[in-house]
């Protein structure tokens, strides 16, 4: 019954999202389509005006689609019954990728690589199935690369034109792509983008369907230039799993490419696997003035490392104020582990602010990680 | 006299000036799509049966023959002693239950209207392409009722596609052709919805909802209005026997291989033994060899494999990869006829 009434909540919400974001989304594409063409005064038609984007719509989808993989695994999850985190099936139907490299690097998504499957096979657009292997991961935004190992040398992969992020404004068209569906030929949704700079900056928003049917695809522009990688997000959590209870809602993200070319060239090693910044703190907004005040440290944690006890008050983290619940996760999501900055705190809430440099180190690795992902909902 | 007219003209045409820019304001972007959607409406009927418990007594339905006939969505709701459909005028009228398919998720109603009603046509041909924006009209949520209308949505037309997708966990035996959307219509009561192309044609039905067996999300869908048409007409069970026995006609083909069975048809397809002189014998095939994909096909499991086997042909060549330890092979295997 609770679950039958929690399906119904979240059917509403949908709806509620939906029909939300798509009056403004048309509004706001109605009035940027009057300003990209200014109509002729008498002899405007909305309707044929915006039957004429489909054919845009269509040959940015064609252009993008010679990038476009397949990606087939086997094996990753079934063999731990079949279930990961709640999702089930992940990493077993066919998946989305994207050449990035003539010489056979794909990009995708983590979603689709939960497991490490013991065979990978991409579908490049001429229908020839290759071996590849999983390279670097980024657990933070949620991409990893794989490298075709059987590419003749006189085969070389299509790559796509990559849209400049300054570019990119909030209110352009968007098309999110994907072959999750089972199809070759890719299913399009179209949306605009809703924001930039979301999750710790790291991700653009859009209100076209996200899924598992695309995860891992792309969010392309009107010219069919890539703006971002589809990847589920979830700004409130951090585990590989979190994000796809927003799927297809009207909120979806994707990670841009544009500015990505350092990480690309480090996710090409193998052993390289970017993490979340592991602070190890449980805190609480300080009841008696500014900070967040210190309930539970976990040990060997950056924190704990920095000396941080419970009943301390932490100010700021690598400069910027940390107050309540929300800020202190949107400045924490910004860094990666690995990464130097200061933690800023007062002993027992008094006397001066003392300042300690600190290198974030990674969440600990539980036994079993799968279990510990926090199961989404899907239906 | 002379002088009047000519200044009945020139205020005639100072007022069209005056208020020419807003009567084209007016005819700007919501008339066009409003005009659409009203054109629209009429055609629509909101469908209610009995609910019991977790299942919901309502659904939509359009109207398909100036005399009252109405496709809906096929459902339990059905089966209650009375149906009832409401047109857009908020008028309301008993239905009877003429044709029902379960594979389809298709039912189809006749009423008795005492004035010839707004239809949409059913087109035998691919109504709407890949990209084109359409509108989704449906009384998701029971939103409407009586003369409320039914609500809007907009979104493109994503794919026409087919698909194995499964319902409520059991495999649906239709694998025809649907048309996705990216509007979000798989909520509750919007099945039996009209999706409709900005000229007002009918792209399809808003389907039951169903689970996409590739991803496990649901999917946003429209059954072609072609699929409609056969069902209306009743043509559509005898096509597919038809079809069903052509493919029998042709010789169907096998490998020889025997898979090891965990007793779950979805453990992946290693092969247990290969019978002698069969085409997999021929190739050496092996025993634990795993087989990746069947005449282009992709083979992830036991069942795929037994879906992907049903398709060869006798004599016709096919590829075949398997994964022996690390290594990929790629094989050229012809079938032999099944015994």
């Amino acid at each position: 019954m609770l679950q039958y009434i929690s399906s119904l909540f979240s059917d509403r919400l949908r709806l509620m999202c939906v029909s939300a974001t798509g009056f403004v989304w048309l509004a706001t594409s109605l009035c940027s389509l009057a300003q990209e063409k200014p109509p002729v005064a008498g002899k405007i038609n909305t309707l044929e005006v915006m039957q004429s984007t489909s054919a845009m719509f269509r040959s940015a989808a064609a252009k993008m689609e010679l990038s476009l993989v397949t990606i087939e695994s086997w094996g990753g999850v079934r063999a731990r019954e079949g279930k990961i985190g709640g999702i089930r099936k992940q990493g077993e139907g066919n998946t989305t990728g994207i050449a990035i490299s003539t010489d056979g690097y794909i990009i995708t998504s983590t979603f689709n690589f939960i497991t490490r499957p013991p065979i990978i096979m991409v579908v490049t657009r001429d229908n020839k199935r290759h071996t590849a292997k999983l390279q670097g991961r980024d657990d933070l935004r949620k991409i990893c690369l794989l490298k075709i190992t059987d590419l003749d040398p006189n085969e070389s992969l299509v790559v796509p034109e990559i849209a400049p992020l300054d570019k990119i404004k909030v209110g352009h068209w968007a098309v999110s792509m994907g072959v999750g569906y089972g199809d070759r030929s890719p299913a399009i949704s179209l949306g605009i983008i809703s924001a930039k700079n979301r999750i710790g900056g790291r991700a653009i928003q859009t209100d076209a369907n996200i899924s598992p049917a695309n995860y891992g695809g792309p969010l392309i522009d009107i010219d069919g230039r890539v703006m971002g990688i589809c990847v589920p997000m979830n700004p409130q959590s951090q585990a590989i799993g979190a994000g796809v209870e927003w799927y297809d809602s009207g909120i979806g993200f994707a990670i841009p490419l544009d500015g990505a070319e350092k990480l690309l060239e480090r996710l090409k090693d193998s052993n390289i696997k970017i993490e979340p910044a592991f602070l190890g703190v449980m805190a609480d907004a300080n009841p008696s003035g500014e900070g967040m005040w210190i309930e539970q440290v976990v040990p060997e944690s950056t924190a704990a490392k920095a000396g941080l006890e419970i009943g301390d008050v932490l100010v700021a983290i690598g400069g910027k104020p940390v107050s309540d619940q929300m800020s202190f996760k949107q400045v924490l999501i910004a860094f990666e582990a690995g990464q130097k900055t200061t933690l800023e705190y007062l002993v027992q809430g008094e006397g001066d602010i003392v300042e300690k440099n600190i290198t974030f180190v990674p969440p600990p690795v539980s036994k079993d990680t799968i279990d510990q992902l926090e199961p989404p909902e899907i239906r | 006299m002379k002088n009047s007219s000519i200044l009945k003209i020139s205020i005639g045409m100072f007022c069209c000036l005056m208020f020419w820019p807003l009567t084209v304001i007016a005819q700007t972007p919501p008339s066009a799509m409003a005009n659409l959607i009203d054109r629209c409406q009429p055609k629509m009927a909101k469908v209610i049966g009995a609910g019991t418990g977790s299942i919901d007594g309502y659904a939509t339905g359009f109207v398909v023959s100036p005399d009252g006939l109405v496709l809906t969505t096929q459902g339990v709701f059905l089966d209650g002693p009375q149906v009832k459909i409401e047109l857009a005028d908020g008028k309301s009228y008993p239905a009877t239950i003429l044709r029902r398919n379960r594979t389809l998720q298709l039912a189809l109603l006749r009423i008795s209207p005492t004035e010839e009603l707004d239809h949409f046509v059913l087109s035998e041909s691919d109504v709407g392409r890949k990209g084109d924006w359409v509108i989704a009209l449906s009384n998701a949520f029971k939103v409407a009722s009586k003369s409320e209308p039914v609500s809007a949505m907009i979104g493109v037309i994503s794919l026409r596609s087919s698909m194995e997708a499964k319902l409520n966990q059991r495999d649906v035996a239709y694998k025809g052709p649907l048309v996705l959307i990216d509007a979000i219509t798989s909520n509750p009561g919007a099945s039996g919805g009209a999706v409709v192309t900005f000229d007002g044609d009918l792209v399809g039905m808003i389907g039951k909802l169903i689970n996409s067996s590739e991803t496990n999300t649901r999917i946003n869908y429209a059954v072609p209005a072609a699929v409609l048409k056969e069902f209306v007409e009743g043509t559509l069970e005898t096509q597919q026997s038809a079809v069903n026995s052509a493919t029998k006609k042709q010789s169907r083909g096998e490998l020889g291989i025997v898979l090891f069975k965990m007793g779950d048809r979805s453990d992946p397809a290693y092969i247990d033994r290969v019978r002698r002189g069969s085409p997999a014998a021929k190739q050496k095939l092996k025993p634990d060899d795993m087989i990746v994909s069947l005449a282009g096909k992709k083979v992830g499991s036991v069942k795929e494999y037994q879906l992907a086997e049903k398709e060869l042909i006798a004599g016709e060549n096919v590829t075949i990869i398997v994964k022996r330890g690390l290594e990929i092979i790629r094989l050229q295997i012809t079938p032999q006829p099944k015994q």
